[in-house]
């Protein structure tokens, strides 16, 4: 899986540049769309998505439940984004919806990245949520070394 | 919609926020409820017709980009090459060699768009040097720490690429406002420095041996490669041949070659800066899309002009709100991270600032003070979880040490509110181009 995702995101980021160079802005984006999107499920298997855990760390013997509720908010709100992407991409290849860029690329295309990405985002919180309730798995927390983001 | 109802939506934010939902979802849901609960929008196309603007929108691919550029540089000797280069220069000057973190992350910083990564990549190098040469290990860790915030304020940075797309300010402008309080913060750290060995001129350990000018000139081509790397980032910003994302392009492309020169560019490392850098984007993603789809529903709601509105109507000085918010980007900084710290709240706070009378540039040069702020403040602070990392320290004797660093940066906020011009003289010196 990772693996497959790791060549995916390498053909991406190459692609990324090289059209870059010859100036189609939009290709850009698209493909920093699908990289983002596409590793959206694998960055939070790793723990890098950003969240505050001061109180779940002190919650103690409640957290657990928190942690339970947190996925399963997030989860919702995942659900929502996904059903969402889905639709705008289904509704660009119904109305043959085209961007008003120079680039002319019918939207459905790059916007199947985002409805892929965000389904797969929402399957691992769902496979999350449910072994944090049968309490098989446990969530990998922050990672030692922080990211280098900031 | 009056405060009380967003007062009410406020609290659910910090509530979910606070709980530790991911904070991208949580913005995303925030908004969602928002919408359906103040307005009679109907929430979910919008939600993903933004959120697909934002993660495709052009402006945006120079952050993707640079964040690469810091993932390959950080896997290189640079900071090594770096440290030789810097270390003969500083033996004169009273605090020697604590000076190279201070000039090591300045220069580092013109490279790289975050903090973290400065301080991580300047520190691998020099605390082991520093600490085997018995340097007071509270100044290694305090330089450090707050010498390494500057990555956000000289450009390349990524928060000030953030707080462009979200307030729309062009970000080559932001790059080059930077420079100058960049090297105004880097002055006051080092005059610090320089006080501070003055009236303890016993902790700071002897020279080793004195080098001639020619061992320093030679020493100084170490230095070559990053002042080249600088050169065709910033300065194809600041001639204008180059958008900011055309200029990480190039900054991706010369630290391949860099690293390919140094010789530690192989298959493993180029497929490790690329999976990092991704992960970390995509990270960085999910928070934006969320808090564009935030900012659209609080602009349906009408919050921020209410808020704005508001804050006018106490009649504040402007001096008196510039404090104010300082403040709350203070209080904010010491349990979320910046990048977080500027989406959440430009969605709101954007109108009443300008209606203030506050330039956007300089409120951006602003905001990535206090963001550097936040960087170092407990308990959430990404430089001293850094320095936690490479020292094995607790985080209060970090946070402890990198105490008079805050302090400076408060002054730099004070001075850039004094002289505007600081940050916005150079941009429009750019301009006249």
């Amino acid at each position: 899986m990772v693996g497959t995702l790791a060549s995916v995101l390498l053909g991406i980021f190459g692609r990324l540049l090289d059209f870059y160079i010859r100036g189609t802005d939009a290709y850009a984006g698209y493909c920093m769309a699908a990289a983002g999107f596409l590793a959206l499920a694998h960055t939070f298997r790793r723990g890098e998505h950003i969240r505050v855990t001061l109180l779940l760390e002190q919650a103690g013997a409640a957290r657990p439940w928190l942690e339970r509720l947190c996925l399963a908010l997030a989860l919702f709100a995942s659900g929502l984004l996904a059903w969402y992407s889905v639709r705008l991409a289904w509704q660009s290849h119904t109305f043959n919806d085209i961007s008003t860029g120079n680039d002319a690329t019918r939207l459905w295309i790059p916007q199947i990245g985002m409805a892929l990405g965000t389904g797969l985002l929402m399957i691992a919180l769902l496979d999350a949520f449910v072994g944090a309730w049968r309490a098989t798995s446990v969530l990998p927390s922050a990672p030692a070394t922080p990211s280098h983001v900031e | 919609m009056d405060i009380a109802a967003a007062a009410l939506l406020m609290l659910v934010l910090f509530a979910l926020l606070g709980a530790g939902v991911w904070i991208g979802l949580a913005l995303m849901g925030v908004a969602w409820i928002g919408m359906l609960a103040f307005t009679a929008r109907v929430p979910g196309d919008a939600m993903a017709v933004t959120v697909w603007g934002t993660a495709s929108s052009w402006t945006l691919t120079a952050l993707p980009l640079f964040v690469w550029m810091g993932e390959i540089l950080f896997r290189t000797r640079m900071s090594e090459d770096m440290f030789r280069g810097l270390a003969p220069w500083m033996e004169r000057l009273p605090g020697r060699l604590l000076h190279t973190n201070i000039i090591g992350c300045t220069i580092f910083a013109a490279v790289s768009g975050s903090s973290a990564a400065t301080c991580a990549t300047i520190g691998k190098m020099t605390l082991p040097e520093l600490r085997s040469r018995g340097y007071p290990e509270d100044k290694i860790i305090g330089t450090l720490a707050g010498a390494g915030t500057l990555g956000l304020l000289i450009p390349p940075s990524i928060i000030m690429i953030v707080y462009g797309v979200t307030a729309e300010v062009s970000i080559a402008k932001l790059f080059i406002a930077g420079v100058i309080p960049g090297i105004l913060v880097a002055a006051l750290f080092m005059g610090y420095v320089i006080v501070w060995s003055l009236i303890h001129p016993e902790l700071i350990p002897p020279i080793e041996r004195h080098t001639t000018l020619r061992e320093k000139l030679h020493a100084s081509k170490n230095l070559i490669p990053v002042v080249l790397l600088i050169l065709a980032v910033l300065g194809s910003i600041y001639v204008g041949v180059a958008t900011a994302t055309e200029a990480a392009a190039f900054g991706v492309v010369g630290s391949l070659i860099l690293s390919a020169l140094q010789g530690s560019l192989s298959r493993a490392t180029f497929g490790s800066s690329l999976m990092g850098a991704t992960r970390l984007y995509c990270m960085i993603a999910l928070i934006l899309a969320g808090a564009s789809f935030l900012t659209l529903s609080m602009g349906y709601i009408g919050l921020p002009r209410v808020l704005a509105e508001w804050i006018a109507g106490l009649g504040l000085s402007k001096f008196a709100l510039i404090v104010a918010l300082m403040l709350f980007y203070i209080l904010l900084g010491c349990f979320l991270d910046g990048i977080s710290m500027v989406v959440l709240t430009m969605a709101i706070i954007i109108p009443t600032v300008q209606k203030a009378g506050i330039d956007l540039l300089w409120f951006g040069i602003f905001i990535v003070l206090v963001v550097e702020m936040a960087q170092i403040t407990p308990p959430v602070g990404f430089n001293l979880f850094v320095l936690q990392g490479m020292t094995g320290r607790q985080i209060t004797y970090i946070a402890r040490a990198t105490m008079p660093m805050f302090f400076l940066l408060v002054v730099a906020v004070l001075l850039i509110y004094a002289l505007p011009e600081l940050a916005t003289w150079l941009p429009e010196k750019m301009m006249q181009h």
